[in-house]
């Protein structure tokens, strides 16, 4: 097996690795202090109001610029999900229906679930 | 022990002309990967049983001859998608599962409307898991479920097994399930009570975003995002790594919001007042005690979840009331625990030889 204690290309690998697991561990001891909660919770919860005020006024400046704001583009969405939603239902209806009946459907006989007889293997046998 | 043996010089030329290989594929792939989109995830075949709002529960078709009495339902994770679970063909879990013969379902989320900020626990505990489960049992035409919880999923099927203790849930399996949020530390300190207004994120922004639960799992290992690129650019000739890493990103920064009021509870009552682990958890006004579980457990944890630290998930085995349970710590990471070349030779054979024998 080949040595790796002086191959550049290992010795690179091997730094990036050590470097990763000494930042992340500084880190979490930073972010261990009662002083970080204190900033990142006064940062992101100015930082979520502002964008409320600003999704606001966005809203605001769309409507009188004629254009859909992103509230209407989402309602749209939920709308198309709902058209789907309905559409997964019907099929799903339609696909217990088939199976009920045993039709067959485009030629083919509907598949029919397996038996649920399935045993463990033996203690130590193997499964395929 | 031995001094390190020096660099055989006769390994230089052969060893300059592997990377310089290396480096011409790393240009030729990275413009490929630029271009390409990644592999289809989740493609195993199934149908959609039902949807309603956030929730979404599929049949993966049997491809087994005979199958196991009992029906697999698996409880995903709120944070994120279902498809780690079933990631490509070879590196799935439901088609590992479809293959040994069980009949398998799954919960899973997408993202909550700005309309469901108002989703409870109570919602997914007492509305959307026992709707699943009649929809399993209707389904299957059998009335015991094994219930298999990945995460806050597990969390959720606690809770659930605790109130509906009297069935159908015949088995129980939690994969990396926190139950004592005081030693989420980071988790605690990102939450701590004194400076993270819950009530005033939840009241301007509706649903939490995704890119906010995003930060905070990143937050945890801040150095791990750039060194996995740095990772990637030096393995981009290998297309196996790249496929891999492709898998994994995409699903790791596929995080859905959560819906409002849910994490607000989540906040107060699990990260702030511990309630599950003190015992004093309730769902709508009905106590959720684990001990009132009696159903065999497994619950797998992971050597080295930075996520779900053990010593938040260890309690869960300590305080259920099951006789039949067991524990079972594996090499790796929270995600690479249930899925990845780790999870195929480690979890899943064990999960299988110790459901198989309760599936019957």
């Amino acid at each position: 097996m080949a040595d790796k204690s002086n191959d550049p290309v290992a010795m690179w690998q091997n730094m990036i690795g050590e470097m990763e697991k000494g930042f992340n561990s500084f880190a979490n001891q930073a972010m261990a202090s009662p002083e970080f909660s204190k900033v990142v919770n006064q940062v992101g919860g100015a930082t979520a109001g502002a964008q409320k005020q600003l999704g606001d006024l966005m809203e605001k400046y769309l409507v009188s610029m004629n254009l859909p704001s992103r509230a209407q583009m989402v309602s749209m969405a939920e709308r198309l999900q709902s058209i789907e939603g309905q559409l997964n239902e019907i099929k799903a209806l339609l696909h217990q229906v088939h199976n009920n009946s045993g039709a067959p459907q485009g030629g083919y006989a509907a598949a029919p679930k397996p038996p649920r007889t399935k045993r463990p293997p033996p203690a130590g046998g193997e499964q395929k | 022990m031995n001094a390190p043996a020096a660099l055989d010089l006769a390994d230089i030329p052969e060893r300059i002309q592997s990377e310089v290989q290396r480096a011409i594929q790393r240009s030729i792939k990275g413009v490929e990967y630029i271009a390409s989109s990644g592999p289809s995830l989740g493609s195993t075949p199934k149908d959609i049983l039902h949807v309603r709002g956030t929730m979404n529960l599929y049949h993966y078709r049997p491809i087994s001859d005979e199958i196991y009495r009992v029906p697999i339902l698996i409880v995903m994770a709120t944070t994120n998608r279902g498809y780690i679970l079933d990631m490509v063909p070879g590196q799935s879990f439901i088609e590992f599962l479809l293959k040994r013969g069980y009949d398998v379902y799954m919960l899973d989320w997408t993202a909550p409307k700005p309309e469901e900020k108002s989703l409870r626990m109570e919602d997914y505990v007492l509305d959307f898991i026992p709707d699943c489960v009649r929809r399993v049992q209707r389904d299957s035409g059998e009335t015991d479920v094994t219930v298999i919880g990945y995460c806050f999923g597990g969390v959720l099927s606690l809770l659930y097994g605790s109130i509906f203790a009297d069935g159908p849930m015949k088995n129980l399996i939690c994969f990396t399930t926190p139950v004592d949020f005081r030693e989420m530390k980071l988790f605690q300190n990102f939450s701590d009570k004194r400076y993270f207004d819950v009530d005033r994120l939840i009241d301007s922004v509706g649903n939490v975003p995704p890119e906010m639960i995003l930060s905070s799992f990143e937050m945890l290992r801040p150095a791990s995002r750039a060194a996995s690129q740095v990772q990637l650019w030096e393995n981009i000739w290998n297309d196996e790594y790249v496929k891999s890493y492709r898998m994994f990103d995409r699903w790791a920064t596929d995080t859905l919001p959560l819906a409002g009021e849910y994490f607000r509870q989540i906040t107060k009552e699990l990260m702030w007042d511990n309630k599950l682990y003190n015992d004093v958890m309730s769902v709508g006004g009905r106590p959720a005690d684990i001990s009132k579980i009696t159903v065999p457990i497994l619950h797998a944890v992971a050597e080295h979840d930075h996520i779900v630290p053990y010593d938040a998930a260890k309690p869960l085995i300590q305080k259920i009331g099951s006789t039949d349970k067991e524990e079972v710590m594996l090499k790796g990471g929270h995600v690479s625990l249930v899925a990845g070349a780790n999870a195929i030779k480690r979890l899943w054979p064990k999960l299988d030889s110790w459901l198989g024998e309760r599936s019957t």
